[in-house]
């Protein structure tokens, strides 16, 4: 396939529905993966496939239609079953043609890399009998996956916006363990060349080893120290909660609260589509992307909001870009340990899910690494631990935050979080 | 069409010689209807068609995938599958249990189909329960949807199998949210999806659910808060469909054992020897495996390995007995039999070990869920699923819950809210003393069990009648 034949796909989707407006979505994927377990291959996949949504209006009513064939015959065929839905849907109250003409979307840089793009598999095969040997070598047993996707999206909507995309991502994750002793890693960048497997599945070796004889902690009040990871876990769930439209009907903990502050000044958060973990440049319906802090200091600045919300309530249509970045300062996880005199350290969380989406209260478990650090250094591992926590509440307590790393399309700091109590109700 | 592309793919990977190969054709028609607040959010039509083809060379697997049914791309996918499962370079065997050719047809079961049933009709039911549940100014919130689902397959191995099934899928759903005092509680149909037609639709009445779940949304808003201590629980089949999808059907899964998901699903607490030995509940406790379930959304006929659906008993008077097993991982835990729990998300993802159907089987005729109720003095009755977590392990888990009431001296004592409890699997499933009749038994089909990586949902059905477990830590987690 040539570079333009998602927005082909799109053009002739849009070209296609007959229909007053239209607007088309495509994702053309190619995913590659290999999957071990217990210090063997257990999976190598490659595959490539096509999504063509088309959406289509009539001024009142709406409908869509998800399809994986390009061809024309199959085109033609989807906006008919289509136009039939539409003909069977109420008029929507709420309708919204496609985004006006004259569109502008940012341009993200450095998204694809040409040799990602081929998915070699002989790149897998390296990193992924690499990981193993490591384990192996130290007496470990090695999961995980090694990914590599080259995905292309385009848009087109009857107003005459046009758009495509292209980006390439590289994902090695691993798991090191021995019994109740693990460790973790997730590598993942645009391209091969920072993919630091070696040196990471060794640490990670030495990792797992060390987290071995874990004991109970002591009930009492700890400072918590974050891993990046930990913190992306959680701030996925802010992620979710953000929308302007639920806050304003009392649904979520942001209810009420544009313009005040949510949580503490160390907690600000942003999107930046072309910044260091890249987003996307349109949405399905061919929104442009912009950069945007959604919570600065604290205070709730913005709120993705969908366009219809948007026009009633006067805000400007924004949505997630697909990356979030939080800021930082200097330093590393290491240097904040060395600051810290009675804390706990945690590499992960695991299943950690809503109790109360009113208050965002989580609930969830620790994975693959807790310590506790006393007087400035890692004393002994601890075991996993059940807790219940409000995470605009533990970001009012931010002591400390180290250098931004790149988690997925997530740019996250280490942190540390004070006065924590231990067992967690 | 489909035979014909699943047949090609075998034909490559015979002439290529691997030491096993299967290719799955798939065909899959959605029809989704979703309103939210009275109004139609989203209505969407998706078809899918293509074919998955995976092969064994040198002890390894590979497999890859084309969009479409065409000897071509069929061929194309088959030396790609090749190729990949080369790739790794292996020299040795891969053991997979035995089968025996299979042969034959299966289709669901079906009364009305769903896709005849116009969708104004659909349409018009959603808006009614919809504007039903929202009358009262205090719930600001109702998803209503329609959901079917026809998926037709066609297994071909070298093995010589070629089987088929046609499989309806229907799904209702409505969940209504009140907001009062500055707090939110929702309220839901939790029945999910069955293996059925429009029937299944009918026979969950949802005209009867707008009302239900404003009032019921509405008298939780208002409740007070959970009490706080170790009580006694009294809990529905529609709540312990989750729990035992949790701590019984994830543990039992035996890709877990073997660490082929310590990356991301996790592994289990229990062990290749702990089958047919291990303690998991009391004498009560017998949890059944069942893909062959009617209705059961794991009732495929033949999973991807080309397997038969079985019946068998996960749990036997408390006894853990064996685990569900597919082709690969039988012979690594001991048995000589694969128990078909293979499944993939779709034709383009690699079939895993997923859970099968279960259920957690009735307590003796004449046993209610008064009865039950009459033995506690302090403790709470759920219903439905809310909030859960699980440890990787499964073990340390925490739950919530739908509909809560407070029991006091054997009798209901007022609505409650924000209800969680916590246990240890093996703990937990110890503590059950009374499980009520098949009266009272329930299911619930899950559309969106996730698992594997990159993430593959799956289904299955789980059911239970009203169960009481003693002594269990209970509070509102704050």
């Amino acid at each position: 396939m040539t570079r333009i034949e998602p927005v082909e796909m799109a053009r002739n989707a849009v070209e296609a529905a007959e229909t007053p407006h239209a607007s088309a979505f495509v994702t053309v994927a190619r995913k590659a993966f290999t999957r071990f377990g217990n210090n063997t291959l257990t999976q190598n996949l490659d595959t490539e496939t096509t999504s063509i949504t088309l959406s289509v209006g009539d001024g009142e009513r709406k409908a869509s239609i998800v399809f994986e064939d390009p061809g024309p015959q199959s085109i033609r065929a989807a906006a008919e079953r289509v136009r039939e839905f539409l003909k069977a849907s109420p008029p929507d109250p709420e309708y919204m043609p496609p985004p006006p003409e004259g569109q502008i979307y940012p341009v993200i840089h450095d998204s694809a890399d040409p040799e990602a793009s081929e998915c070699p598999v002989e790149k897998r095969m390296e990193a992924v009998k690499g990981v193993i040997a490591t384990a192996a070598g130290f007496g470990l047993k090695a999961g995980g996956i090694c990914e590599n996707d080259w995905v292309r999206t385009a848009v087109a909507t009857s107003t005459g916006n046009l758009a495509h995309h292209e980006k390439t991502a590289v994902n090695l994750s691993f798991t090191l363990d021995m019994g109740e002793a693990s460790s973790y890693r997730n590598l993942n960048h645009e391209s091969w060349r920072e993919i630091p497997w070696r040196e990471a599945s060794e640490q990670v070796a030495r990792e797992a080893l060390s987290n071995q004889g874990q004991t109970e902690p002591e009930a009492g009040e700890y400072s918590l120290i974050l891993e990046p990871l930990a913190v992306t876990n959680l701030l996925v769930f802010l992620y979710w909660s953000l929308d302007a439209r639920r806050a304003d009907e009392g649904l979520t903990a942001f209810s009420d609260m544009q313009g005040k502050p949510v949580s503490g000044k160390g907690l600000t958060l942003s999107s930046d589509p072309d910044g260091q973990v890249k987003g996307v440049p349109f949405n399905p319906e061919g929104l442009p992307s912009r950069s945007v802090v959604w919570i600065r200091e604290g205070v709730l600045e913005n709120f993705p909001c969908q366009r219809f919300w948007a026009a009633r309530t006067r805000r400007e249509p924004l949505f997630m870009p697909e990356c979030l970045q939080m800021e930082g300062g200097n330093g590393s996880t290491r240097d904040l340990v060395s600051e810290t005199g009675k804390g706990i350290l945690i590499r992960r969380f695991w299943y950690i899910r809503f109790v109360d989406q009113k208050t965002l209260k989580l609930t969830g478990m620790t994975r693959d690494g807790v310590f506790l650090v006393e007087n400035g250094r890692v004393t002994r591992p601890l075991k996993d631990f059940r807790w219940n926590w409000r995470p605009l509440e533990l970001f009012r307590s931010i002591e400390a935050a180290g250098q931004p790393v790149g988690v997925s399309s997530f740019l996250v700091p280490p942190l540390k979080i004070g006065g924590i109590k231990y067992p967690s109700t | 069409m489909m035979k014909q592309a699943a047949k090609r793919a075998v034909e490559i990977l015979e002439s290529l010689g691997v030491q096993y190969g299967d290719a799955r054709a798939e065909t899959v028609s959605t029809e989704k209807t979703v309103f939210r607040n009275g109004r139609l959010e989203q209505a969407i039509l998706r078809d899918s068609r293509g074919l998955g083809v995976r092969a064994v060379v040198g002890g390894f697997w590979g497999s890859a995938s084309c969009t479409g049914f065409d000897a071509g791309s069929a061929e194309a996918a088959a030396k790609r599958a090749y190729e990949l499962a080369r790739s790794a370079g292996g020299k040795g065997e891969k053991p997979l249990s035995p089968l025996a050719p299979q042969r034959g047809a299966y289709k669901g079961p079906v009364e009305e189909d769903p896709f005849d049933v116009p969708v104004g009709e659909k349409m018009a039911l959603l808006d009614r329960a919809s504007r039903e549940a929202m009358k009262d100014q205090r719930v600001k919130e109702c998803y209503a949807w329609l959901g079917f689902e026809n998926i037709r397959r066609v297994l071909a191995s070298t093995e010589g199998s070629m089987v088929e099934s046609d499989l309806t899928f229907s799904e209702p759903f409505l969940m209504a949210t009140a907001v009062s005092g500055g707090d939110a509680q929702s309220r839901s149909l939790q029945d999910g999806a069955r293996i059925a037609g429009w029937e299944w639709i009918r026979q969950c009445d949802i005209d009867s659910w707008g009302e239900k779940a404003r009032e019921e949304a509405i008298e939780k808003v208002l409740a007070p808060e959970s009490p706080e201590g170790v009580m006694d629980l009294l809990l529905d089949g529609i709540h312990l469909s989750l729990t035992m999808h949790e701590s019984v059907g994830h543990p039992t899964e035996s890709d877990r054992v073997l660490g082929w998901e310590s990356n991301m699903a996790g592994r289990s607490f229990l062990g290749i020897e702990d089958q047919r030995s291990a303690i998991y509940g009391s004498r009560l406790v017998n949890l059944v495996a069942d893909n062959t379930l009617p209705y059961g959304l794991a009732s495929w006929g033949w999973d991807d390995d080309g397997v038969p659906g079985q019946r068998w008993h996960l749990v036997k008077n408390g006894v853990f007995q064996e685990f569900g097993t597919v082709r690969e991982t039988a012979p690594l835990v001991g048995r000589s039999y694969s128990r078909g729990c293979c499944r993939a998300m779709d034709y383009s993802s690699f079939p895993i070990n997923r859970q099968p159907n279960f259920y957690l089987e009735p307590g003796p005729d004449g046993i209610t869920p008064e009865d039950l109720m009459a033995g506690i003095r302090l403790g709470v009755m759920i219903e439905g699923r809310g909030s859960f977590s699980i440890d990787q392990r499964r073990i340390n888990f925490q739950f919530g819950g739908d509909r809560f009431q407070l029991i006091r001296n054997g009798k209901p004592a007022g609505p409650l809210k924000k209800v969680i409890y916590r246990s240890e699997t093996p703990r937990f499933w110890g503590s059950c003393d009374g499980i009520a009749d098949r009266r009272w038994f329930k299911t619930a089909g899950f559309l969106t069990c996730g698992k594997g990586e990159p993430m593959q949902s799956a289904r299955m059905t789980h059911g239970a009648s009203w169960a009481r477990f003693r002594n269990i830590r209970v509070g509102g987690g704050k």
